[in-house]
């Protein structure tokens, strides 16, 4: 244990190191959350309401959207990828750890970062951009809740996909692709309640949506009760499948491993 | 040496090197499709959005969906053919650092040609197939007086749309003459700011649009040729101006360039 928390550490000091990369880093997702928020902005003026989305309800929405894009982002993925590509996995693979823990407890320690990165945000678009919706404290706890969850699930998500790059060179593209599956069924791009029923019906039976919309939804009280618990449940549930299916992925992704030199 | 002289020679050498480049890139084919693919569905994604947005709404101030597809897909085509023939200026950053520059100063071809002509974007087929298929639609769909000045005009919007943004993306990859770091993160961060012009103008802030319009003028690369092709009162003849934005960005980015050699000293700082 004492050897995953000190990867942590590093993990969260070696973001603070390289701080300025981090801050560019955030450019994109800010850069689409001010687009989103001024795009809402202009279609939801005058108190008009969009599939039971209020101006302050979606400008919430957009900066968990926002918040849960970021988690998880920025430490982690393009590292185990290069070390793939690169042949230093295999000194990952002698040291005495877990390799799949190991990543999860790096990815956690970035998520420290990620959460002060976000705060400042969110203060900041709370400040210039207007009121938000807040939730009592029983929808705030679950909340609480929910969102924790999300960190095992998106690192899974991120892992899984990371791990193709045995078979691949172009992480790059395997990372845009990802991108692009995650933000449409996790209810990033827009929420899941504007996209056609089967698409719902698609989406609420896979993992993604527990990346952004069950937060978000239960945030903002559109799930209450049983059913937001419901969905936390479910979104722990596939964080153990998930967990479980990237040990049989690796199993057979380090069979792949090829490495040159002497 | 045989061969053409003068701009046919620039122009035929060019071709030459992104030719080498794309030979270069297609020696990984599967590498090739998942890009070229994750690059589609990408601007799928971009489409699906705002289909969502307009089957809640008939029109956003004033725009209807396929005038923002219009914009959107304009946008995206930019930055595409940008990406496939232009490529390398993301390069520089690391050249200049590793004083890789030094072979370059020596060949008698401008030096800005060369790096840019390093690298053929693997991505840019997919978004110039998704863009240009999305162009086509909400061509068909707007109300278009069709003539052969509104063909030529248009094309020239486009090719001017292409020349500001690679002229923007080769301004903020030449900071690394100044900054001296390894890194394209400044070029990055301006280019994301590019995605903005991907919606209409008038949905943003004053500071926005001032800085889509004047300062980092995106909005000449979508927005402005946009409203010009379909008749936009108030913005239309802005759009005419694109040509002239265009020289502008380029001259600039030319000026830019040729200081930024100035200061370059080779490796070993």
């Amino acid at each position: 244990m004492r050897a995953y928390a000190g990867l942590a550490r590093a993990a969260a000091r070696s973001v603070l190191t390289y701080r300025l990369n981090f801050l560019f880093g955030t450019g994109a997702l800010v850069v689409h959350l001010v687009a989103m928020l001024a795009l809402w902005s202009a279609l939801l003026d005058a108190g008009r309401s969009v599939a039971g989305f209020t101006l302050p309800e979606m400008k919430a929405y957009l900066l968990i959207a926002f918040g849960t894009g970021f988690l998880v982002s920025i430490f982690g993925d393009f590292r185990m990828a290069s070390r793939i590509h690169s042949g230093m996995v295999a000194l990952d693979l002698v040291k005495p750890v877990d390799y799949q823990a190991a990543r999860l407890a790096e990815s956690t320690g970035g998520v420290v970062a990620e959460v002060g990165a976000v705060a400042v945000v969110w203060v900041g678009v709370v400040t210039f951009a207007g009121p938000v919706a807040a939730p009592g404290w029983p929808q705030g706890l679950l909340f609480a809740v929910s969102v924790a969850a999300v960190v095992p699930l998106k690192f899974l998500v991120v892992y899984l996909s990371t791990l193709l790059c045995f078979w691949t060179q172009n992480y790059l593209g395997v990372f845009w692709a990802r991108d692009v599956v995650v933000s449409l069924f996790s209810g990033a791009l827009v929420p899941l309640a504007l996209l056609p029923g089967w698409f719902q019906a698609t989406a609420a039976v896979l993992p993604f949506a527990g990346i952004t919309s069950v937060p978000a939804l239960i945030y903002l009280g559109h799930v209450r009760g049983a059913a937001a618990l419901g969905l936390v449940g479910l979104q722990l549930a596939w964080a153990v499948v998930l967990w479980y299916a990237a040990r049989l992925a690796w199993r057979g992704a380090v069979r792949k491993l090829t490495v040159h030199g002497g | 040496m045989a061969g053409p002289t003068g701009v046919r020679r620039l122009l035929w050498l060019y071709r030459r090197s992104l030719g080498a480049n794309l030979r270069a890139v297609l020696e990984y084919e599967t590498d090739f499709w998942i890009m070229v693919a994750a690059a589609l569905a990408a601007q799928l994604v971009g489409l699906v959005f705002i289909g969502a947005l307009f089957s809640q709404v008939p029109e956003l101030h004033g725009w209807r969906f396929a005038e923002v597809v219009l914009i959107y897909a304009l946008a995206n085509l930019a930055a595409g053919i940008g990406a496939l023939l232009f490529d390398g200026v993301w390069r520089l950053p690391w050249m200049v650092n590793q004083g890789e520059l030094d072979y370059l100063l020596v060949r008698p071809y401008p030096v800005v040609l060369q790096v840019t002509g390093t690298a053929v974007g693997m991505q840019s087929l997919g978004e110039i197939v998704g863009a240009g298929a999305m162009l086509g639609w909400a061509l068909w769909r707007v109300d278009l007086d069709w003539s052969p000045i509104t063909v030529a005009v248009g094309v020239v919007l486009v090719a001017s749309a292409v020349a500001i943004r690679v002229a923007v993306t080769v301004v903020s990859n030449a900071a690394v003459f100044w900054l001296t770091a390894p890194s394209s993160m400044l070029a990055v961060s301006v280019n994301q700011l590019g995605d903005l012009a991907r919606y209409p103008l008038t949905v943003y802030g004053v500071v926005l649009r001032v800085l889509l319009a004047g300062v980092l003028p995106f909005a000449f690369t979508s927005f402005f040729p946009a409203a010009w092709l379909v008749g936009r009162d108030g913005y239309a003849w802005v759009g005419l101006l694109t040509p002239v934005v265009a020289l502008y960005c380029v001259g600039v980015a030319a000026l830019v360039f040729r200081r930024g050699l100035r200061r370059y000293e080779s490796a070993g700082h």
